[in-house]
């Protein structure tokens, strides 16, 4: 293999590598893109006289790791990072971001709240009820159930020392489930930011 | 330098500061005519240090384009491989004269605020 085919197997592995990055994208949108960085990819290597394999890497350097570079076509990177993160934390953080620019962001943002505040207070009565065994349980009387402190004298504990495990199972199975479920729905998530009207000069 | 810098990448906030400022450059540089990426790079780089990775200003373009602030197409020229050109529409021109106003009006007050730092560290 001569040193041209060399280095245009390098180019096309770059290439490559954007591609799978990108994946998300639509096949319209990546053609475009790649088409474009090849662009610049092979003017620069024109542009530096004889071509050298030291030469094309740092010009690859000065472009970026395609890992860098995909992320931000897709959306905001703070987007990108919460699609595939297990931190409620990222993912919210995500989420609000999106919530920003659109309604259904803001629908999922609410959604989100109420996911981890019911996980988590679950979670929370678990151990509430090691700390105070009498006051704390899954209440069940006058129609009603409830989870927590009790409500009405009448009622009456149905799980007992049960809420403590099932209470942190359940609990963090819904923390986890709106974290995945939040950070699925962020796949649909194309961060554009509304055209606005320009603001008045 | 504050010690924070010790625990940080020491690039990560330089680049941070630079991202805010890298739209309105490339906005600005589209001011008076069509220019594909290539050459909106050179130009940029010439006049300043913004571009960070060179790879950062196409997805930043095509982001402008989403957002209708610049209109693009393919021009198959004589360098052998087709390049997409930019130009401002006049929602982008509205967006950069208004972004230019703000970061001028905003750099004004940041210079007061960080002129005792720039003071201190020449004595």
């Amino acid at each position: 293999m001569t040193q041209a085919e060399l280095l245009q197997r390098r180019i096309d592995a770059y290439l490559a590598e954007l591609r799978r990055c990108l994946g998300e994208l639509p096949p319209e949108e990546v053609h475009d893109i790649l088409q474009e960085i090849r662009g610049h990819i092979l003017e620069r290597t024109e542009a530096s006289g004889e071509l050298t394999e030291e030469r094309l890497v740092s010009i690859l350097k000065a472009l970026g790791r395609p890992e860098e570079i995909a992320p931000l076509y897709q959306v905001d990177s703070v987007v990108a990072k919460a699609r595939t993160s297990l931190s409620p934390r990222i993912v919210m953080r995500g989420i609000q971001r999106w919530s920003v620019v659109s309604g259904w962001g803001l629908v999922l943002f609410v959604l989100g709240i109420v996911g981890y505040a019911t996980g988590g207070s679950l979670m929370l009565s678990a151990l509430a009820k090691i700390i105070s065994p009498d006051r704390i349980g899954a209440w069940v009387g006058g129609g009603h159930f409830s989870i927590g402190t009790v409500s009405d004298p009448g009622s009456r504990d149905v799980l007992g020392w049960w809420l403590v495990p099932l209470g942190l199972a359940v609990g963090a199975l819904i923390v986890f489930a709106t974290t995945r479920l939040l950070g699925w729905t962020l796949r649909f998530a194309r961060i554009r930011r509304p055209t606005r009207a320009p603001v008045a000069a | 330098m504050v010690s924070r810098d010790e625990a940080d990448p020491p690039d990560n906030w330089e680049r941070q500061i630079k991202k805010g400022w890298l739209e309105l450059a490339i906005l600005a540089s589209l001011r008076t005519e069509e220019l594909y990426g290539l050459e909106i790079l050179r130009r940029l780089e010439e006049a300043t240090d913004l571009v960070v990775a060179e790879g950062t200003v196409y997805p930043i373009l095509s982001r402008l384009k989403a957002e209708g602030l610049v209109e693009t197409k393919w021009v198959e020229g004589d360098a052998g491989h087709p390049r997409k050109y930019y130009w401002l529409t006049s929602a982008g021109r509205s967006r950069a004269t208004a972004m230019a106003r703000y970061a001028s009006g905003f750099l004004g007050s940041i210079s007061q605020i960080i002129a005792p730092l720039l003071a201190k560290e020449k004595k």
